[in-house]
Formats: C-alpha cells, sequence, structure tokens
C-alpha cells in the first residue's frame, strides 16, 4: 500500500464528523430533557431516566457504525458529567454505558436480535452494572434494589428499541449515513 | 409487531436475571445478631440483639427491643433517622448524619 493511500484512508471525513457532533448535541439535550419526563418515575426509585440518548446511539450502532457509536457515547457521558453531573455521577454513567455499548455492540451483530431486543438488553446490563458501581461506592445493601433495576432497565429500553425502530425507519429512505 | 425470533431469547434472559436477582437478597434477610452503634466513627456500643436495652447518647435515643432497634429520638432538625422505622436483618442501618451516628446491624 503507498502512503498516499494510507493517508488518504486515515482521512478524518468531515461529514462524519459533524454527523458525530450532531448526535453528540443531541444526546446532551434529550439527557437534559429527559430529567423532566422522568418525575413522576423518579418517584418509584430516585434518578431513574429512560435513557432516550442510548436510542441515538444504538441509531449509529444499527446503521452499522459501531467505532463511532463508542466515541459519540463516550463524549456524551464525559461532557454529561462535566454540565450536570459530578465524578461519582460520571463513574456510575461511565460504567453503565459501556456495559450497554458492550451488549449492543455484540447483539446487533445477531441478525435475529432486532432492535428492541438489543435496546432492551442494553438497558437491563447498563443498570445491572450501574448498580455494582453504586455497590462500591454507597455500599453492598444496594444489591437490594437490583431486581427493580433490571426491571426498569428493561422497560425503559423497550421503549428506547421501539423509538429505534421508528427511527431506522425512517432512517432507510433517507441518505445520512 | 417488530420482534424477532432472537428477541425472545434476550428478553427470556433478562427475565431470567430479573428472577435470579432476587436471590442476592438471600444474605440479607437473614436475622442479625449483633447491634453496634458507632458515633463520630468510634464505637460506643456493641451487644446482642436479643437483649433489650436503651442506649443514650448526648444526642441520640436508641432502643433495642423484642430483637428490633429503633431510633426512639433524635435532635437533629431533619428526623430522617427516627422516620427509618425499626431494623433486624443482617446489614440494614439507621444513620444519623448531622448526629453522625450509625446504627447497624451484624
Amino acid at each position: 500500500m503507498s502512503a498516499k493511500q494510507d493517508n488518504r484512508n486515515n482521512r478524518i471525513d468531515i461529514k462524519r464528523v459533524a454527523v458525530y457532533a450532531l448526535l453528540v448535541a443531541i444526546c446532551l439535550i434529550v439527557g437534559y430533557l429527559e430529567n423532566y419526563l422522568s418525575i413522576s418515575l423518579a418517584a418509584i426509585i430516585p434518578g431513574v431516566k429512560i435513557g432516550l440518548s442510548n436510542a441515538i446511539v444504538l441509531t449509529l450502532i444499527f446503521c452499522g457504525d459501531t467505532k463511532g457509536a463508542w466515541m459519540v457515547n463516550i463524549t456524551r457521558i464525559c461532557l454529561s458529567a462535566l454540565i450536570f453531573g459530578s465524578p461519582i455521577s460520571f463513574l456510575f454513567s461511565l460504567s453503565g454505558g459501556i456495559a450497554s455499548m458492550i451488549t449492543a455492540s455484540v447483539l446487533s451483530r445477531f441478525k435475529s436480535v432486532s432492535a428492541i431486543g438489543t435496546s432492551i438488553a442494553g438497558g437491563a446490563m447498563h443498570n445491572i452494572f450501574q448498580c455494582f458501581a453504586a455497590m462500591i461506592f454507597v455500599g453492598v445493601g444496594v444489591v437490594k434494589i437490583l431486581p427493580f433495576l433490571i426491571l426498569l432497565g428493561a422497560i425503559c429500553g423497550a421503549f428506547c428499541g421501539v423509538l429505534l425502530s421508528l427511527i431506522l425507519k425512517k432512517l432507510k429512505t433517507s441518505k445520512v449515513f | 409487531m417488530f420482534l424477532k425470533k432472537g428477541d425472545i431469547v434476550v428478553i427470556g434472559s433478562v427475565a431470567l436475571a430479573f428472577v435470579l436477582s432476587f436471590l442476592l437478597w438471600l444474605p440479607f434477610s437473614k436475622q442479625g445478631d449483633r447491634v453496634i452503634i458507632k458515633q463520630n466513627n468510634k464505637e460506643i456500643y456493641s451487644g446482642s440483639i436479643n437483649k433489650d436495652n436503651i442506649i443514650t447518647t448526648d444526642t441520640n435515643t436508641i432502643i433495642i427491643k423484642d430483637g428490633v432497634v429503633y431510633m426512639d429520638n433524635a435532635t437533629c432538625k431533619n428526623q430522617v433517622c427516627v422516620n427509618s422505622g425499626k431494623i433486624s436483618k443482617k446489614g440494614e442501618s439507621i444513620l444519623c448524619l448531622p448526629n453522625k451516628t450509625i446504627v447497624t446491624i451484624e
């Protein structure tokens, strides 16, 4: 391979960068807005969120850009911790984010698992690993709420999954990716 | 609707995880045997949960009666510890942050 070709392959695609930046911005706004959406949910367990930004990251995965999805999600987690959160909330969302990303990256490779299934598994895994993080910082007793966290993660994941399949349907007719 | 075969496997395993996670409650549902009270990080009381007792510190009153422990009285404003009810299981605790008092069961 010549040096010129190599250079071309590694060139940063400006359109892609713009799309990633746009998606990070959407994630942050959606993450902020869902604070208001989830006030009624927070009455059950404090701090429960639907995780709408997951639908956006999963869109990228299902469009075949897993690497981009990782970049967008890690950037989103760092930025939202800087803007809205604290060091501990950063570690919580990082552990949950990485767990759900691994799950989604693996499951999206299976043809027989649809967007909804991937989203449900991702939501559940997110909450499981967030609970493990909480066990380190808060205490082992947190494990008691794990069943409810799994259930809520699955329900919120299903909601995001339906949203995701609607987004994917629309995207098929456009040429954004 | 949009569901495929693999989704049923995924939903099934999440449901299984939900059921299995209740097993994690078991280590916490054992009846405790010792009550330990700490104030300012120093242990000020340690005793059996079955021995009825009333422990009074400068700020808090803790009552051990019939195998359950509760905070009867506290000088703090928020009264979270008084309202947190009775504890008797291993690993449970009552915290009074304003007075730096912790009641745990082991």
